[in-house]
């Protein structure tokens, strides 16, 4: 039962900010989710704890790379004046593993 | 470090491609005519020539009795206890330097093409009786002399991959190892599949050296795409509920990045590479980085003790992954520009031009624990950097146990959701 004590608060610690918004939501009802989903989130938070399926080296980090100061620019070809997402589609700028098309 | 004035214009984006000048080829030629040219040849030479007629002799006795002092990372002579080691490749082959400098694909003569054609087995002639003594490259570099115990290794490189141009020697010993490996599976012991706790012996750890390569490369990345800007933001009521709305800018965003990267490491071996789900291997892959800048000249006395397993990777099987681990991290490189769009950038299209790399075979240690699930045969590790200690492991995970703890855990928050529902009704 050592483990138990070493396992659940870390287990709790991650699962903390899933359902904080639960707490802070308007409507009441939403609050029957949390059941189905902290269940669903322990699974998964201690499955990856003991398997670590998505460990793999961070070269980008863990590796020496000296750059020199990034270039480029921006031109603003659009406004979009009402809508109700609170951000873009499809928001890459931290997955740097994601490949997309490759121009040459 | 200081950004290059005379930067041709890069017109491959400006809309559509002008005619070629006449010189200097374009970017996209250069990289056809490398494409289509003959691989290169090995450029860096890293034979270790006193050890060609397979003895590595004490310096102070003469015995052959050599091994690694993992304590120290020296070999030591097992007769008189002299200690030394090889020198480090880094300042050897002058491996530190010129990354910027590197034009095309550089080879030290231990990442050389793979023969298939040539047989793991190699043959000497024992210096010491004359008996002819046989090594298989494939699992081991090192053989006693049945007759005079002499021990041989193989110091020669042989174009069957076996022989890399550096090692980096253990460092950890196996004590340290087991420590690690309990300590990592002790702590996964309550929802751990039952047979695997029964078992787990972890004294049954495997001291190895796997095949890496150790790139140096300099390049450039481009990055093209969408990001949006928050202009506005309030809310409207909508029956009982506010609903926030949200007015942004859109922009083309460009991004380019020059960089070099030094010593990046990848697996070597098509087994170890193969990181996919149906195996375990992210775990070894994990326990990088290690302090390659540390490895030494090829000596087989290192691997005495110790398994080692064969490179089956060449350079032009790994050149797209290089591209692949540039592009990532050109993008991490640029992330920190993008501040502005707090609303998020979206990448659509990228390119690398790779200016230059060079390729340096390496094994490195690692300490390995594994385990063969029954149930569905899938093999799990437990893996110890040799050289940091970084440990990661997979264990095999009893469902039904953390079936009934996902339900217990949900079943209680439903409880307390209950509660509070009825309380504020
Ligand atoms: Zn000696
Ligand atoms: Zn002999």
């Amino acid at each position: 039962m050592i483990d138990l004590a070493q396992t659940l608060p870390q287990v709790l610690a991650q699962l903390a900010p899933v359902l904080v918004p639960f707490a802070a939501e308007d409507s009441p009802v939403w609050l029957l989710l949390a059941g189905p989903l902290g269940g669903g989130a322990t699974y998964w938070l201690i499955y990856r704890y003991y398997r670590n399926t998505d460990k793999s080296h961070e070269f980008e980090r863990d590796t020496l790379i000296s750059a020199k100061p990034v270039q480029g620019g921006e031109t603003r070809v659009d406004h979009i004046s009402r809508t109700r997402d609170k951000d873009i589609d499809g928001d890459n700028s931290s997955r740097h593993r994601q490949r997309v098309r490759r121009i040459h | 470090m200081t950004q290059d004035p005379a930067e041709p214009p890069r017109s491959a984006y400006d809309g559509p491609p002008p005619p070629p000048p006449p010189s200097p080829p374009s970017l996209e030629e250069e990289l056809a005519a490398a494409k289509a040219g003959p691989e290169p040849t090995p450029s860096i030479e890293t034979v270790n020539e006193s050890l060609r007629d397979g003895l590595n002799r004490c310096p102070k006795c003469g015995s052959t009795d050599v091994q690694l002092r993992a304590s120290t990372g020296q070999l030591v002579c097992l007769f008189c206890r002299h200690e030394w080691q090889e020198e480090r490749v880094e300042e050897d082959f002058g491996l530190g330097h010129g990354i910027e400098e590197l034009e095309g694909t550089v080879i030290a003569s231990g990442a050389a093409d793979i023969r298939a054609d040539v047989s793991d087995v190699v043959t000497f002639k024992c210096g010491g009786c004359g008996a002819e003594v046989s090594v298989d490259t494939s699992s081991a570099m090192n053989a006693r002399c049945h007759w005079c115990r002499h021990t041989l290794n193989v110091n020669e490189q042989i174009p069957n991959g076996a022989v890399p141009d550096a090692v980096l020697p253990f460092k950890l010993t196996k004590d340290e190892a087991i420590a690690r490996i309990r300590d990592f599976a002790g702590k996964r012991r309550l929802f751990a599949l039952g047979r695997f706790k029964q078992e787990f012996v972890p004294d049954n750890v495997l001291g190895v050296y796997l095949p890496y390569l150790v790139i140096d490369a300099h390049a450039e990345s481009e990055y093209r795409g969408v990001g949006e800007v928050q202009t506005r933001r309030w809310t409207e009521k909508q029956g009982d509920n506010n609903v926030t709305y949200y007015a942004a800018d859109v922009y083309q965003v460009e991004r380019q990045v020059k960089y070099t990267v030094d010593d990046l490491t990848m697996e070597g071996s098509a087994d170890r590479a193969n990181i996919a789900k149906e195996n375990t291997n992210n775990i070894i892959n994990t326990i990088l980085p290690f302090d390659t800048k540390n490895a030494v000249r090829w000596n087989a006395s290192y691997l005495v003790g110790f398994n080692s397993e064969k490179r089956d990777l060449n350079v032009a099987e790994l050149k797209p992954k290089l591209e692949d681990q540039l592009l990532s991290i050109g993008r991490s490189q640029v992330s920190g520009s993008l501040r502005k769009f707090d609303r998020g950038v979206r990448w659509e299209q990228e390119s690398i031009a790779v200016g230059g790399s060079r390729w340096v075979a390496m094994y490195l240690p690692v300490w390995l624990y594994s385990y063969q699930q029954q149930s569905n045969g899938l093999l799990h590790y437990i893996a110890v950097n040799a050289r940091t200690g970084e440990t990661m492991g997979s264990v095999p995970v009893s469902h039904p146990k953390l079936l009934l703890a996902s339900i217990t855990v949900g079943t209680v928050l439903e409880g307390i959701a209950a509660a509070l529902l009825v309380a504020s009704a």
